[in-house]
């Protein structure tokens, strides 16, 4: 990712040029507890969602390859100019009628990391929405999450399915598709839906620009001689600062 | 008088003596073969492998390596003394052989007697001392194992039967001899033609010709049955190395060298990928461990073995060996363990010094194959990242795949998508392109092209890891991808040539791509500008300097490339201190086999062992030709606090400093 990340010419949103595409990492943690479920479970059918342009079709081969069941693209060229509510309300209402027991989505997004879409989805479904999970164990409908809180504190959390999780990194550890799985992966069903027929609410929220800030002073590297260094350490702290005097 | 002896001399050549010794043989030989199809029949659980194409070739390489015991005398000091013992050995089988010609066959059909005359001395001198030079190197073998006992030699009871049988067989053989010319020839001028029988004649003389007849008569028979004793015997203990190692040289592996199967990911039949049982190796792989002498040699020289891991090239072989004969439906994995799997750098010490043309890599790298392909398993999660990172990035540090070329933007290097009209083309690898010490390599090799006149172009950002480090790991999937991309990219822009900084880059577009229509020509640097130096279009003004080399094991071992860099070396003015164990003997810098991805945490590290042989060397320079050694190294070094006594270059940095 660390790629030379430009604002686009619009002045809202990444330029993709250049940029390599992959699986949001907090969604493979999510994409893996599902799959850990269904394992689980044995009798379950794991649907994988994501919307965005036709190339996200082959990262959520990726998540289809590791175990999901079915996929289910939500074709939109516009998707990085929607606001969470919209992403979520575009969820919601695909999801609203399958009957999920449980919906994982990632914490947030790298790219965006608003954190909003997985729990605005719950609420729009009336589910109960766990964030931030660090761990996570289902029986027969109980849910059992840990959290990750400030200053590294856990905290248990217990609720019933039908449930939503936001998937913190850490949950688990996503695996790596095995070659058959990755073959089957390809005959896999991967339904294409229209935005249209699933976006019915509009935009809360607008991004006005997107920038690269602009530098104030950076760090300064000394090198060579330890002893050296040290002189020109002490000139710095003489001259710039106080500390010295 | 006439030179010769008489055969059956006090047996009589009647039936009383004939039958029982040819029914013995007989019943020898047919335990010898039925030994030897149970031992097929475990052979044929394992897949079908062709390799007896090319025969002539093959029974060329067989008697070569048999007959010259070429591949023994690799290793000096036991391997002079196994191929003395058995051409002596060989001798007194081809003489036996001689004598029942004549004696059953040419005398008794035809009264044709051969063994008389001049030829009856020579054949007397030379079976004598045959028998002699057995018998001593035999003896040297026995102090060897039994009382120096050299580290990790392992001796089993096939080993003390071995010993004692044939010297038991020798030992008889002599005073057979002896006992026959202490009656017959004691006194006469042919007694000085079996020196070694005469010492004994004299020695057993004083019995009297009645016992002496006697003890003649009781030695023969003896003698039979443990000539009997041991051919039954072949199949059942490691005497079977006679035939199976013998055979190895016949399926041994023509190449090219280093090669593995490109596995068919579209086969849509295939519901296993790699080996995790016996059944799914092929026939050739069980037969390598019926071909094993444990030697050892492989597990002598192995880098992951001297650094206390837990792999031994020897012990997975006896394994495969063990499951296939004892437990062949039982895992494979489990059996070996996947820390001594991952351990392997596929150096291929193992294999380049095997006498028995045992392929150890391959297997390694199948099993790897299994765990990777049918369980998503890697040495570690750093592993598992970079696999990741090698996927989307096609390089896997992680970095953006579009800032592939910046490194080489500040030099005039285009891409080919600029500019296609170059006259090769440098493939520049991951490390080159992204890490910064080893971008040093890239540049240099980018400022001695331009000082020849070379016009170089790149593939920049459209460039893709060649796929080595993943497709060693076992990861053919991710390997056959990247491998598509790059390959398609080089013929579209119309590639004429090919050049690589990296040794594992080198190896898998020479080599691997094959396999996957890929023809262009390629050279690794080192050939490339040794060859520009030679035409006189890379002009160099040497200034002497002390260091030692490392051959990678990819541009060595793997192909035989030793000269090209010293040749650039001494051009440049080095004086070259060669560590012990350099050229085929080279110790692996701990990369390859996709190790430069995983974390070390067996053991101690690889790298830091042969820094510590560079540093030894004294000359305080520590030069190589590849990225990944180049990392090790400068890794070992720091780690091993050496940074005041040993500094590592690669020949492009040294040659580039001597630019005219």
């Amino acid at each position: 990712m660390e790629s030379k990340f430009k604002v686009n010419t619009e002045g809202k949103w990444y330029d993709n040029v250049d940029l390599a595409w992959r699986m949001n990492e907090y969604d493979e943690f999510a994409v893996e507890q599902a799959v850990q479920v269904k394992d689980q479970v044995g009798e379950a059918d794991v649907t994988v969602l994501s919307i965005g342009i036709d190339k996200v079709k082959e990262t959520m081969k990726k998540a289809l390859a590791m175990g999901c069941d079915r996929g289910v693209h939500v074709n939109d060229d516009a998707s990085y100019a929607k606001d969470p509510f919209e992403i979520a309300s575009i969820i919601a209402a695909f999801a609203r009628d399958k009957g999920f027991d449980l919906i994982f989505t990632g914490m947030q997004s790298q790219d965006r990391g608003s954190a909003q879409v997985g729990v605005l989805v719950a609420e729009m479904l009336g589910l109960p929405s766990v964030s931030t999970i660090v761990d996570f164990a289902f029986d027969n409908g109980q849910i059992t999450a840990k959290r990750e809180l400030e200053g590294g504190l856990r905290a248990i959390i217990k609720t019933q399915a039908p449930a939503l999780l936001t998937c913190q990194l850490g949950l688990n550890t996503p695996r790596y598709p095995t070659l058959p799985n990755i073959m089957k992966a390809k005959k896999k069903e991967l339904l294409t839906l229209e935005v249209a027929t699933l976006l019915q609410d509009g935009a809360r929220q607008e991004t006005v620009k997107m920038y690269v800030p602009e530098k104030k002073g950076g760090g300064l590297v000394l090198e060579g001689d330890v002893g050296a260094i040290a002189d020109q350490l002490v000139q710095i702290l003489k001259e710039k600062t106080g500390v010295l005097a | 008088m006439e030179f010769t002896r008489e055969i059956y001399w006090n047996l009589g050549k009647g039936a009383g003596t004939l039958i029982p010794m040819y029914a013995s043989a007989c019943i020898a030989i047919a335990v010898l073969a039925w030994g030897f199809l149970q031992r097929v029949k475990v052979y044929r659980q394992a897949q079908p492998l062709n390799r007896t194409d090319n025969l002539g070739e093959r029974i060329a390489g067989l008697v070569k390596a048999v007959l010259l015991q070429t591949k023994v005398l690799a290793v000096r000091g036991p391997g002079i003394a196994h191929a003395l013992f058995f051409w002596g050995f060989f001798c007194l089988f081809i003489g036996t052989c001689l004598v029942a010609l004549q004696a059953d066959f040419t005398d008794l059909f035809f009264g044709v007697k051969f063994l008389k005359g001049p030829f009856y001395l020579l054949f007397s001198i030379v079976l004598d001392l045959a028998g002699l030079v057995a018998m001593v190197m035999l003896a040297g073998l026995f102090v060897r194992r039994y009382l120096v006992r050299p580290d990790g030699l392992e001796s089993k009871v096939d080993d003390a039967v071995m010993h004692g049988l044939l010297f038991a067989i020798l030992l008889t053989g002599f005073f057979i001899e002896g006992a026959r010319m202490a009656v017959t020839e004691l006194g006469t001028p042919l007694a000085l033609w079996s020196p070694v029988g005469l010492m004994v004649a004299k020695a057993v003389a004083s019995l009297g010709e009645a016992s002496l007849r006697n003890l003649h008569l009781g030695l023969w028979w003896l003698h039979l049955v443990l000539v009997v004793g041991f051919i039954m015997l072949i199949p059942f203990t490691k005497f079977r190395h006679i035939f199976t190692t013998s055979a190895n040289y016949l399926f041994a592996d023509q190449g090219p060298r280093g090669n593995l199967v490109t596995l068919d990911l579209e086969d849509e039949a295939a519901e296993t990928f790699g080996v995790a049982e016996i059944a799914e190796f092929t026939w050739k792989d069980v037969f390598d461990a019926d071909a094993c002498t444990l030697c050892k040699r492989c597990q002598d020289r192995c880098p992951a073995y001297a650094t206390d891991k837990p792999l031994s090239p020897m012990k997975v072989v006896a394994q495969i060996g063990e499951l296939a004969f004892e437990k062949p439906e039982a895992n494979l994995i489990a059996t070996v363990s996947k820390d001594a799997l991952w351990a392997c750098t596929t150096c291929r010490a193992c294999q380049e010094i095997c006498p028995a043309a045992i392929e150890h890599v391959n297997k390694i790298v199948d099993m790897r194959r299994n765990l990777v392909l049918m369980a998503g398993e890697f040495p570690g999660e750093e592993v598992t990242v970079a696999a990741d990172n090698i996927e989307v990035n096609g390089n896997p540090f992680g970095l953006g795949y579009a800032t592939r070329g910046d490194w080489a933007e500040a030099l005039g290097v285009k891409p080919l998508a600029e500019d296609p009209e170059v006259d090769i083309l440098y493939f520049v690898g991951c490390y080159a392109s992204f890490d910064k010490r080893n971008i040093k390599i890239a540049t240099s090799f980018i400022k001695l092209c331009q000082a020849a006149g070379v016009k170089v172009g790149i593939l920049g950002k459209e460039e893709k890891c060649c796929g080595d480090p993943v497709r060693k790991l076992g990861n053919e999937y991710l390997y056959q991808a990247q491998a598509a991309e790059n390959i398609e990219l080089m013929k579209r822009y119309n590639v004429k040539k090919v050049v690589t900084t990296c040794p594992h880059c080198f190896n898998t577009l020479a080599k691997d791509y094959r396999d996957l229509d890929f023809a262009l020509e390629v050279e690794h640097y080192t050939v490339f500008l040794e060859q520009l130096v030679t035409r006189g279009a890379l002009k160099l003004s040497a200034s002497s300097f002390d260091c030692t080399y490392h051959d990678s094991c990819y541009l060595g071992r793997y192909n035989d490339l030793y000269e090209q860099p010293r040749a650039l070396l001494h051009v440049a003015g080095g004086k070259l201190i060669e560590m012990s164990k350099h050229e085929r003997e080279s110790f692996c810098c701990g990369a390859g086999g996709g190790r430069i991805l995983a974390e070390e945490n067996l053991g101690e590290r690889i790298a830091n062992k042969r820094v510590g042989m560079a540093d030894a060397t004294g000359t305080g320079l520590l030069v190589s030709s590849c990225p990944f050694c180049l990392t090790m190294f400068e890794d070992g070094i720091k780690g091993l606090e050496k940074d005041e006594s040993l500094v590592a270059k690669d020949i492009t940095e040294i040659l580039v400093e001597r630019l005219s």
